[in-house]
C-alpha cells in the first residue's frame, strides 16, 4: 500500500484525538494580540522610520550644523533638508500600503511577496539614508574646509610647511573611516535583527519559488 | 468589531477547529508549540474574519490562512524551540484493526512527514485532506501540474526517509 494512502487513512480516523476546545475559550483567544512576524516587521520599521528622522532632528541642533549656519551654507543646507523630508514622507507613504496589503487570505506566495516586499521598501530608506550621510559629511566637509577659518589656518600652516597633501589624505582617510565603522555597525544590525527575523520565510519562499521555475 | 460577528465567528471555529488542530499537529511537535500556533492562527483569522465573503466555504478558507500563519506568519516563541519531542507525540496512532507492524508504519510516517521541509508538509496536509491539485495550486500559488510534480517528488522523499 502507498504509504500516503495509508496515513491518509489514520488521518481520517483521528478527528477524536484532537483537543476540543470551548466556545468561550477560543473567545478568549480572539481578545489576544497577535506576535506574527509582520506585527515584528511593522514595530521595526516605525522605529527605524523614527531613528531616522530622529537622527536628523539631533543633527540639526548640534553645534556642527549650527556653525554650519554661520558659513552661510544655507543654500545647501535646506535643499537638502526638504529632499530628506519629502523622501521621508513618500517611504512612508509607501511602506503604509505595502503594508496594507498583506493579507492572509491570499495565496501562500502572494503573501510572502507582500511581506518581503513591504521590508524591502523599509531596506531602500535605510540604503537611501546610508547614501545621505556619505554625501551630506562629504558636502559638509567641503563647507569646512572652504569656509570655515580654523580649518582654513590649518590648511595654510599645512601648505607652507609643504603638507597640504597629507593633511587632506588623513581628514579623507579619518572620514572614510568613521563613516565605514558606522555603516557597518548598522549593517550587522540589520542583518541580525531580519536575518533572525526572516530566515524561515526567505528559505520557504525559495522553497516555492524553485517549484515554478 | 460587533458582538454578533464575534459570536458568528466562535461558533464556526469550534465548529470546524479540527481543521487548525491538525495544521498545529503537522508544524508543531509539542503541546505548547502546538497551542501557540493555534492561537495565532485564531488570531489570523479573526483579523481576517470582516473580509470573510462566504463566497469560499468557512473551512476552505479555514486551509488558507491556517497555512499562511503556519509557514509565514508565525514567529515560533521561545519556549517551543529546542523542545523537539517527536517521540513523545501526544497524539495516539490507532488504525481499525490493531496491527502492530501499520502501527509501527504509521509512527515512522508521521516522523518522516516531520522531517519535510514547511511547504511539502503544505502539500502532504492538503493531499491528506483530499483537496485536489486545482485547490493546492490556488492555496500555494503554484500552477497545478508543479503541485502535482512536488508531490510525487514527496512521495519519492518520504519512500527514502523511510528506507534510507
Amino acid at each position: 500500500m502507498d504509504e500516503l494512502e495509508l496515513l491518509k487513512k489514520d488521518w481520517k480516523n483521528q478527528t477524536s484525538e484532537y483537543p476540543k476546545l470551548s466556545y468561550d475559550e477560543i473567545y478568549k483567544m480572539i481578545l489576544k494580540k497577535s506576535s506574527s512576524i509582520v506585527k515584528w516587521i511593522l514595530i521595526i520599521s516605525v522605529l527605524e522610520f523614527a531613528f531616522w528622522t530622529l537622527m536628523s532632528f539631533a543633527l540639526k541642533d548640534s553645534k556642527g550644523v549650527r556653525s554650519f549656519d554661520e558659513l552661510g551654507a544655507e543654500n545647501i543646507l535646506i535643499p537638502m533638508t526638504v529632499i530628506g523630508y519629502a523622501i521621508l514622507i513618500y517611504f512612508i507613504y509607501l511602506f503604509f500600503r505595502n503594508y496594507k496589503s498583506i493579507s492572509a487570505t491570499d495565496n501562500v506566495k502572494i503573501l510572502m511577496e507582500n511581506i518581503l516586499k513591504t521590508r524591502k521598501t523599509v531596506k531602500q530608506y535605510v540604503a537611501f539614508n546610508l547614501i545621505y550621510l556619505v554625501i551630506a559629511t562629504f558636502v559638509a566637509l567641503g563647507i569646512e574646509i572652504e569656509q570655515n577659518e580654523v580649518v582654513r589656518a590649518k590648511i595654510e600652516e599645512a601648505t607652507a610647511n609643504g603638507d597640504a597633501l597629507m593633511f587632506y589624505a588623513k581628514i579623507f582617510f579619518f572620514t572614510i573611516v568613521a563613516l565605514g565603522a558606522a555603516i557597518a555597525v548598522l549593517l550587522v544590525f540589520y542583518y541580525l535583527v531580519y536575518g533572525l527575523l526572516l530566515k524561515r520565510l526567505n528559505l520557504n519562499y525559495k522553497e516555492l519559488k524553485k517549484l515554478n521555475d | 468589531m460587533n458582538k454578533e460577528l464575534e459570536h458568528s465567528f466562535v461558533e464556526q471555529l469550534e465548529k470546524h477547529q479540527n481543521i487548525v488542530h491538525k495544521v498545529c499537529r503537522l508544524y508543531t511537535n509539542n503541546q505548547n508549540a502546538h497551542n501557540d500556533l493555534f492561537q495565532e492562527i485564531t488570531i489570523q483569522l479573526w483579523k481576517a474574519y470582516p473580509k470573510f465573503r462566504g463566497e469560499a466555504k468557512f473551512s476552505t478558507w479555514m486551509y488558507r490562512v491556517g497555512l499562511n500563519t503556519a509557514i509565514t506568519l508565525y514567529r515560533k516563541s521561545k519556549r517551543t524551540i529546542n523542545t523537539y519531542e517527536i517521540d513523545s507525540l501526544q497524539y495516539k496512532i490507532k488504525s481499525e484493526e490493531y496491527d502492530d507492524t501499520e502501527e509501527q508504519q504509521l509512527k515512522s510516517l508521521y516522523k518522516a512527514v516531520h522531517k519535510l521541509n514547511d511547504i511539502e508538509k503544505a502539500l502532504v496536509f492538503l493531499y491528506l485532506e483530499d483537496k485536489d491539485y486545482k485547490e493546492i495550486s490556488e492555496t500555494l500559488g503554484i500552477t497545478p501540474v508543479n503541485a502535482r510534480v512536488k508531490m510525487n517528488r514527496v512521495k519519492t522523499k518520504l519512500k527514502k526517509i523511510l528506507n534510507p
